[in-house]
């Protein structure tokens, strides 16, 4: 069974660790202030920005700590400049708008593209349709390889079939590929030390935020020492942008500068490599560059803080600890998403119509009728009151 | 207050309820339901759309329901995804079309292929996908059949959003929305933009014209040795190293223009075409 650790001690052990790791290396960049220039953004035009360098594992490769996620990039101009920034991991995927996306990669790096390290991901369910995939990708991304190529998005080792790391290791015997990885957002603490003990993945690309309990950071930290590269997305927790206006931490929380503490919190972890935070405009890219090199503050700290604490009474983390905990038999974790269709997303429709898929005896609890909760949450939930205000809401 | 608390609950689940009519394998003859019908909202439509479901939520993605079809050997999954608006659901579907084959016109716009399918009417985009025993087989028909029975019980609009016939339509490649940061400044929330030979047009709508003056002074601030123009309400031209020659303009509430073009003065030229179509 996982340790007990209170989101608290977390909080504070997470928030200490020690920045930056020995081997990082630095360079610089400097905006460019040339009569003319599209200076977006560059709030201090002709200041120069720290690049960070950490190298992925064993690969060997030598990747700017953070890194470029194109996913929901809609303008190439931004990943142009990224690149002449001199941030050199730039990550994309087959699937991304039916590779649209992989397109406009390629036709925003043109050049460079031998100067940076590229990933993108296959979610084809066999052999054959990765093999189809990884041709495909090749002719998107305009290049005779890629980098690094990700089984996508992987939640346990029944998805990872054998036929599928033949096809990595022969798309790397045929020089199409260079590593192998697996790209994966859910069922990690699991999933990375199974990879780690296949010893045929050179990469993980893995939702890492400072949401997220310590039994993450051993995994990654497992990942790191075997020798894997590891690489971080989510790292912006997605929470700290759907803030509401009528939240009263929203003044706190939107200012400028709350964003990228969630990504030098990341940036900070030695076992990472680097970061694939999702950009769309300058001035987003321009705030990412900073968090290289930069401690985290005491400022950052409480920023991320406040957020935990925002969010500790409402936000399931699904770590799975309530199974089974409940006297009257409540799946208590479903129950809290259920809510947060109506609470967290305004589907009132939707969270009752899920609820009312339960089991009768379940639907029929009343919280109120317990003398004492028998689930206390680790991170801090408020259960009892959040079942309570489930079965008047729905039941 | 409680009776209208009751109503309101009776309506909403009834919506719901109805909202799935549009989900039926019966559709066409010889498919048959496989398994329950799916549902998702934001918090969750990762543990479907692992790994893309971000793609979705920057359309302003509410809810999506599914259903999987089976005939014979194949199967067919179809999900309509519920978008914020029926502009949100053409730019999805823009998004993800496939510029290598042809726009149907089916709802707003659609694509029929030989084992899938995709399209938007009102605020929903749908998506038919078909894993097929043989995968050469060409199922066109079922899926064009899927479509034009789904159109029938979908409600909403079944034209393009009005803005885009405004871009001209000389060497016209592509359109699509922008659903954050146009041209990928922060100033451009959302808009439409108009891929051509050469450059790009653009066109957000701001709330109100006190809004989009303001907007065109922060964007003129932004570009070092920008000039004015007159086109339009007020407008400027620049050179820019990633955007090339760009000129914006308003128009009322409307921000517009052009960029990579190879000179300011093109752009700005181009940028008085535009202006002139829009109302």
């Amino acid at each position: 069974m996982a340790p007990k650790t209170s989101r608290r001690d977390f909080l504070s052990a997470g928030l200490m660790l020690p920045v930056a790791s020995a081997g990082s290396k630095m360079g610089f960049w400097k905006p460019d202030e040339t009569a003319g220039a599209n200076t977006a953004g560059a709030k201090t035009p002709g200041s120069e920005v720290k690049l960070d360098y950490r190298v992925l594992g064993r690969t060997g490769l030598k990747v700017t700590t953070v890194g470029f996620g194109c996913m929901i990039t809609s303008d190439g101009s931004v990943i142009e400049r990224a690149a002449d920034a001199g941030i050199n991991y730039f990550d994309t995927a087959r699937s991304y708008q039916h590779g649209n996306n992989e397109r406009m990669v390629a036709a925003a790096l043109g050049a460079k593209r031998k100067q940076i390290v590229l990933s993108t991901k296959t979610h084809a369910p066999d052999k054959a349709g990765m093999q189809q995939h990884l041709d495909q990708s090749l002719k998107e991304l305009n290049t005779d390889y890629i980098d690094i190529w990700y089984l996508h998005a992987r939640s346990n080792a029944t998805e990872i079939h054998d036929d599928m790391i033949e096809a990595q290791q022969l798309a790397k015997q045929q020089g199409k590929i260079r590593f192998a990885g697996v790209s994966t957002h859910s069922g990690q603490k699991e999933l990375i030390p199974w990879m780690v003990q296949k010893g045929v993945f050179d990469v993980v690309l893995a939702a890492y935020n400072f949401t997220m309990d310590a039994g993450m950071e051993q995994a990654i930290a497992t990942a790191a020492k075997a020798g894997m590269g590891v690489v971080a997305m989510k790292v912006m927790a997605g929470g700290l942008r759907s803030v509401k206006p009528s939240d009263p931490m929203y003044q706190k929380l939107t200012q400028p500068g709350a964003l990228l503490a969630a990504l030098k919190w990341v940036v900070n972890k030695p076992n990472v490599a680097t970061t694939i935070p999702s950009i769309t405009d300058n001035d987003q890219l321009e705030e990412n560059l900073k968090a290289m090199g930069s401690q985290l503050s005491a400022g950052d700290q409480k920023l991320l803080a406040a957020h935990l604490e925002m969010i500790r009474p409402v936000y399931c983390r699904l770590c799975g600890q309530c199974d089974g905990a409940c006297q009257k038999g409540l799946p208590v974790a479903d129950v809290l998403r259920f809510l947060t269709y109506a609470d967290g997303y305004g589907q009132f429709a939707l969270g009752r119509e899920r609820f009312l898929e339960l089991a009768a005896e379940h639907t029929a609890v009343r919280c109120g009728d317990c003398a004492e909760c028998t689930v206390q949450c680790p991170h801090g939930v408020h259960v009892a009151d959040r079942m309570a205000r489930a079965q008047e809401l729905f039941a | 207050m409680r009776a209208a608390g009751l109503m309101l609950i009776v309506l909403l689940a009834a919506g719901t309820a109805g909202a799935q009519d549009y989900l039926d394998c019966h559709f066409v003859p010889g498919w048959e339901p496989s398994g329950a019908k799916r549902q998702y909202a934001a918090d969750n439509l990762f543990e479907y759309k692992d790994g893309g479901a971000e793609g979705y939520l920057s359309f302003g993605f509410v809810r999506m329901q599914g259903i999987t079809c089976a005939s014979g050997g194949n199967t067919l999954d179809i999900d309509v995804s519920e978008m914020s608006d029926a502009d949100s659901a053409y730019g999805m579907f823009a998004a993800n079309l496939d510029s290598s084959q042809p726009v149907a016109k089916i709802g707003m716009g659609g694509q029929i292929q030989k084992q899938g399918a995709t399209f938007a009417k009102g605020k929903y985009y749908v998506e038919l996908v078909e894993v097929a025993a043989n995968p050469d087989s060409d199922d066109t028909a079922t899926m064009r059949a899927f479509a034009v029975k789904m159109l029938e019980h979908l409600e909403g609009r079944e034209t393009p959003p009005a803005a885009l016939e405004w871009f001209v339509k000389e060497d016209l490649a592509s359109t699509r929305l922008v659903p954050e940061s146009v041209l990928g400044l922060r100033e451009l929330k959302r808009g439409y933009v108009a891929k051509y030979k050469q450059g790009q047009a653009i066109l957000v709508q701001e709330e109100s014209a006190e809004a989009a003056v303001s907007v065109m002074k922060s964007l003129k601030d932004r570009f070092a040795g920008a000039t004015s123009v007159t086109v339009g309400d007020e407008g400027f031209q620049a050179t820019a190293k990633y955007l090339d020659g760009i000129c914006i303009f308003r128009k009322g509430k409307i921000v517009a223009g052009y960029a990579n073009m190879p000179l300011a003065q093109d752009a700005a030229i181009q940028a008085a075409k535009l202006a002139a179509r829009i109302p």
